[in-house]
Order: structure tokens, then sequence, then C-alpha cells
């Protein structure tokens, strides 16, 4: 029930978008004007402040972790005091059942979504609207995709892999809207078909961006306010809430609120910096009646007795594929499921499971950009250099890839071996030209072969010797 | 109840064990995993308090100390830069402002009256024939509000659900209209987060909705173009009272 799973064929679908000029140029500009956003805002005061700010950040989210079990505990127990109702889901398909359960119980017909990434891995959508319920997204770019029968391809900006004149199109061919190239026409247009959606829905289903343990509070954050929307109007309100979501305190929160928009699009804050505790008091003019909210697993806990635990700190900011050169080039469609860029290449196979996803790990140059970049220092390229080594262990590595590794060792174990090696090289060069047999062939195929050094190292090495100790004797 | 018990004690069972593998970047010498059988167990979390940096807590934007006109001055050009539009009037020339940015509208949203900075706001507005409309009402095109605080560092209004609070005023409109005064502002949203702490956080237990609003509603996801009024209120009109 989920979103169909095809990461294995990465380098398949890499290949397609990068023929794809419309996905490259606005994948290009996406990514660049994130990444340069991000500098500017983390940096503003220095860089040293905005340094310790990330370190702040990941500490407060690594104690979080540390304590995990106790403070859902502690996160339940306040969430209730709040009016929340607090339910539990292990998978996909529990939590997809306590949505229809919700729905039923208070006689919903029609759903309003605000953005969230935990409910594409769900697939929370196809269960609700295979029970009948009709379900809108409202962020513009997931009300986008939602027409295009696409799926969200970068965590903060669910569209940007696609240009201005390919969303017009969208607009015009399942809405009818009068052509316009005009952005902020655009815009106006689907304000307008969704506000009918807002004010008549039954029930509205958001995420969260972090769960406050202290006082039993969700924080969401938005620009466009559909948010506000969906967690406001409806009688009904469910946040979907993975556990790693929890924060100990709103000290914590106040932190993690500000460094998420600073690293994601370079915002101090976000537009809307919205705090939910729970369904509208008494004499409130308006907001839900019933809250709820779902606590959701879904393989969480098998990470976190693991090597990749801090793969839980992730906050979803997206400033990992804004920096990734993989990520800008093939957008976030090729890794496969719901999340792409370096921390998709982590997730996917923890979630999904390595032998589903086993070129991920692969879909990096390790550049480090990514752990540079990470509001809470994840060091995503040891993690990604860990799954390859399982890769390995776990006997999913190409077939001739370990015959090859094993040559390649008997080599660079004995000095006459390489020197005999680096020979045969030249040679082949000479006679192959940038061709290379085999699976080389995939690394040749885009690139040409760099020309070896005229002489090699070892014999500039050798000479050098030589005369430096020609020159101590000629002295002597 | 059985998932809640089956995901609790997958996470203890495995805060239990020694970690394989891994100290963080963050571990320092000789930290050991909190909740660990083994206390000698590096594990991927580790780090009380610190691990590689100072560990002193600070605040995401360093103001310097602020006199009330120079936090003003700061919130202004914050508010401003991000496209809202800020006043500094007496309140007469408020209710001339309400007017104008009424442009002839005959209805609007508003929070209840002792809930604004203005005093017989709502009685003046009706004696010129401008009425308050239902908090559903999805068609009007002003809203007026008053704030709870206002934060300088980044341009906010802090803004709580209560009754005679409604959601709606802030968010349903194309116009918003807030009225604070010039006491209602803080430095920035760590100053709040102190000031709730000390008051037991009632923006977080008594108010149903807390939300900080900064600038208009917006919306890159059109060829990467910033445009205003997404859904929530496309002008942010704020009106600090003498």
């Amino acid at each position: 029930m989920s979103v169909e799973l095809k990461s294995n064929d990465f380098v398949a679908l890499a290949d397609i978008a990068l023929r794809n000029p419309d996905l490259q140029h606005a994948v290009g500009a996406g990514t660049r004007g994130g990444y340069q956003k991000r500098a500017e805002t983390m940096f503003a005061h220095s860089r040293e402040h905005g340094e310790h700010m990330r370190q702040q950040a990941a500490e407060a989210k690594r104690r979080a972790l540390r304590k995990l079990p106790d403070l859902l505990e502690t996160a339940e127990h306040n969430l209730i005091a709040n009016g929340w109702q607090v339910a539990w889901a292990e998978d996909a398909d529990e939590a997809n059942q306590l949505v229809l359960d919700i729905a039923r119980r208070h006689g919903v017909e029609s759903v309003t979504k605000s953005k969230s990434m935990l409910s594409e891995e769900l697939g929370v959508n196809h269960a609700m609207e295979a029970a009948g319920l009709r379900v809108v997204e409202t962020d513009l770019g997931e009300y986008i995709i939602q027409l295009n029968n696409e799926t969200p391809s970068h965590i903060v900006a669910p569209v940007m892999h696609k240009t201005k004149a390919e969303i017009r199109d969208i607009f015009v061919r399942e809405l009818d809207m009068a052509p316009t190239d005009d952005a902020e026409e655009m815009v106006a247009f689907a304000r307008k078909m969704l506000r009918e959606d807002f004010l008549s829905a039954d029930m509205g289903i958001s995420g969260g961006n972090f769960l406050i343990a202290e006082t039993g509070s969700i924080g969401l954050v938005m620009n466009e306010g559909n948010g506000r929307l969906c967690t406001s109007m409806p009688r009904v309100h469910i946040a979907l809430v993975g556990i790693e979501k929890i924060v100990e305190t709103v000290e914590d929160y106040a932190t993690l609120t500000q460094v998420l928009p600073s690293s994601a699009t370079g915002q101090k804050l976000t537009v809307y910096t919205n705090i939910l505790n729970g369904p509208g008091r008494d004499a409130e003019g308006d907001g839900p009646e019933h809250s709820y909210v779902i606590l959701v697993d879904n393989g969480r806990s098998q990470i976190y007795g693991s090597d990749y635990a801090e793969a839980l700190t992730c906050i979803r900011c997206g400033a990992c594929q804004n920096a990734c050169p993989v990520y800008r080039s093939t957008g976030g469609h090729a890794y496969g499921w719901v999340y792409g860029g370096p921390i998709g290449a982590v997730l996917t196979p923890l979630l999904v499971g390595l032998e589903n996803a086993q070129p991920l790990p692969h879909a990096s140059s390790l550049c480090g950009s990514c752990k540079q970049v990470c509001p809470v220092d994840i060091d995503l390229p040891r993690m990604l250099l860990d799954l390859r080594r399982d890769l390995v262990r776990d006997g999913h590595s190409k077939a001739g890839w370990d015959t090859a590794m094993k040559l390649w060792a008997v080599g660079m174990t004995s000095p006459a071996r390489f020197a005999l090696g680096g020979k045969a090289a030249r040679v082949g060069q000479y006679i192959m030209g940038d061709y290379m047999p085999g699976i080389l062939g995939n690394w040749s195929k885009h690139r040409d072969f760099p020309d070896f050094a005229p002489k090699p190292f070892r014999q500039l090495w050798a000479a050098r010797k030589h005369s430096r100790v020609k020159e101590r004797h000629g002295r002597a | 109840m059985a998932a809640r018990d089956r995901i609790l004690s997958r996470l203890r069972q495995a805060q239990g064990n020694p970690h394989p593998l891994t100290p963080s970047p963050m571990k320092r010498e000789g930290e050991t995993h909190s909740g660990s059988a083994d206390a000698n167990s590096p594990s991927p979390l580790v780090g009380e308090g610190a691990g590689g940096w100072g560990g002193e807590r600070r605040r995401m934007l360093p103001l310097p100390e602020l006199s009330a006109d120079k936090r003003l001055e700061c919130f202004a050009s914050e508010a401003e830069a991000l496209g809202c539009v800020v006043y500094r009037v007496s309140r007469s020339e408020a209710l001339e402002q309400i007017m104008d940015l009424l442009d002839g509208d005959k209805s609007v949203l508003s929070w209840a009256e002792e809930e604004l900075p203005y005093a017989g706001l709502h009685d003046l507005l009706a004696s010129l024939d401008v009425s308050v409309a239902q908090p559903d009402a999805g068609d009007v095109r002003v809203g007026i509000t008053g704030v709870s605080a206002a934060l300088a560092a980044t341009g906010s209004l802090v803004l709580e659900s209560g009754a005679g609070r409604p959601r709606s005023a802030s968010l349903l409109p194309d116009r918003h209209i807030a009225l604070m005064t010039s006491e209602q502002l803080l430095d920035d949203l760590e100053t709040w987060q102190n000031a709730q702490q000390a008051l037991g956080y009632p923006a977080f237990k008594d108010a149903s909705n807390t939300v900080i609003v900064t600038g208009p509603s917006k919306t890159a996801d059109i060829g990467h173009q910033l445009v205003k009024g997404a859904h929530g209120p496309r002008e942010l009109h704020i009106l600090v009272l003498d």
C-alpha cells in the first residue's frame, strides 16, 4: 500500500533523469538556491556560531534519542493531559488502519492533508482512497504532484523537479485553468480551488516536525498556511508522527525549530511556526473537536539498536539533498522510494531492506558535503561506507566484483606485482583507449580515462633517491 | 496497547545492548552510553552535554543589548524585509489606517474586543458601518487580531488561540491586521521561551494552538519563484500603538 519501491533500478532511473533537460534545469536551480541560502543564514552571525548551533541542535536530538522510550512515555502522558488521543502503530498497515478507524468513528467523508513525508512512507492516501474517502493534498507542491499522479522528489520542496511551464500545463490539463505564465496567477488559482476543500473537509491530517515531550505538543513548520488550515478548520485532526521526532524540552524545541528552516530554506523561522496542543478548548471559536496523535514505528525501532541509530536524528530539512552532487544531477525520484539524496541513500536500505536498495549506498561520491551541511551533523558518509560493507557481507555485491577485488588485493600487496600491473595497464590503455571491459565499462562509458603520467612515480622516486645518494657522496 | 508495548520493549532492549561499533563524532573520551548495560560500550548516540563543542547553550540569533527604541527598529526592519508593513500610530491614526485597509469592506473577522489592545474598537467600527463576522466566514477579506508577544530578531508575532481569539482571523482573510503595543516586544524566540517557562508554558498547555507568524503566507513551489498569499494572508499589516 505504500509508494512503489524501485530503488534497485537507481541506475536506470538516474539515466532517465540525466536525459530530462527540464528536470536538470529545475533541480539544478532549486538545489543551488537552497544550498546558497542555507549558508547565508546559518553563518549570518559567524561561521563559528553557525557550527556551534549545529552541535547544539545535534546534541538536543541525540539526548532525546538516548532517552527515547522514557520520553515517549512522558510525551504520551502530557499529550493526553493536553486532550490528545494517542495511538501507536508498528507498521504502515497498522497506522493506516488506525486512520481509517478514526475516519469511520467520526463519519468522515473528505480529508485535507498537509505535507508529511511519513504519510508517503505509509501510503495513507491510497489506503483512504481505497476506503472511499476524498483526500486532497494542500501543500501547493504536493497538490501539483497529486494532480499529476507523482510522488514528492524533495523533502521540503516536493515539486522541485518541475519547471513553471510544466506546472502550468498540469493545471491547464487537470483543472481547466486559463493558461498563464504568471506564477502569482497560478498560486491565486490554486488558493481558490483549495479554499473550498479547507472549509468543507471533515478531517485534517498533518505530520509533525517535533513532538515536545515536556508539554505534550506538536511542532509544525510551514510557509503557506495550509498546515494551519488542515489542523484548525476540520472537526477531526490526526497528526502522524514518527517516534524519532521526539524532543525533550521546549528549550530544545526553540533551538531546533530555528535550525530547521535555516538549513532548509535559509529562513530564520518559517512563516508559520505552529504549536499544536490538542483539541480546541471550551469557548474557543474554532479548532478541532477531536485531536489524535498516531506514533509510528515503521522500522525505526530496528534502526535504533543498530550502528545507524544517528540516522534517526534527521530533522528532514533537505540540506543534504541540496548539497549532494548526485542528487543535484538526478533529483529525488531516481532513488526509487520516499527519501532521495544522501539521507535517502541511508534511510531507504534501513527501512525497506538493503537487498531492496542495493545501488543506493553507492549513489554517492563520498565528498562529505552532506555531513558538512547537516544541521544535526549526521555522519552520512560514514554510514554510506558501512552500508557498502554490509552489502558485501550479505553477499549483495555484483557478480565478478569479489574476484576483481581479490585480484586487486593480489596486485597491491607486492611491489613486484604492483609494478607489473602498472605496466599491463599502460599497455592495456594503449590498445583499448577509453574502452573498459565488463563492469569497469560503467565507469568509462561516461568519462575519459585519465592519461597515465609519462613516468610512473616508482621510477621517479627511484631516480630521485639515486641522485640524492650521489649528491651526498659528492659532498663527502 | 499491544503495539505500544512492543515498540517500547524493542527500544528498551536496543538501549540495553552494548553497542557494537562506532562512537559518534560527538563522543568524548571516556563517555558511556546512558542506558547501557555495559558501561564501557560506545554508542552512536553517546555524549551527554557536549562532545567536541563547548556545550554552552546559545541563542540562534545573538542580539546586542537593545534599548526599547532600537528593539522596535530591529523588529520593524526584520518584518519589513519579509514583506510586512509596520506602522507606529496613535489610537486615532490606527482607526484611520484600519478603515483605509478595509477599503470599503463592511465585514471583518476579528478577535474579541477585550483581546485587542484597543478598547472600543468594535463600537467604533460599528459606528462606521463595519460589522464583525463569524469566525468561520471564509470569504471575509480582512482579519484583525492582537498578539500575545512579538519577537524583534525575526520580526515575528506570537498568537495564542483561546476564547475570543479565533485562529481564523489570522488565517482565512487575504489581509491580516495585527494590533500590538511596544511593551509586547521581546528580543527573540528564546526570550519568549524563557518567559513561557517561568509561567509554566501556558502557550503549550492552555492555548490549543500557538502560532508564531513570521511574515505573510508564501510559497516558492512554482518555478522556485517567491509568491505571497499561498493559503494564509497575502498581506500582513502590523500596527504598533503608542
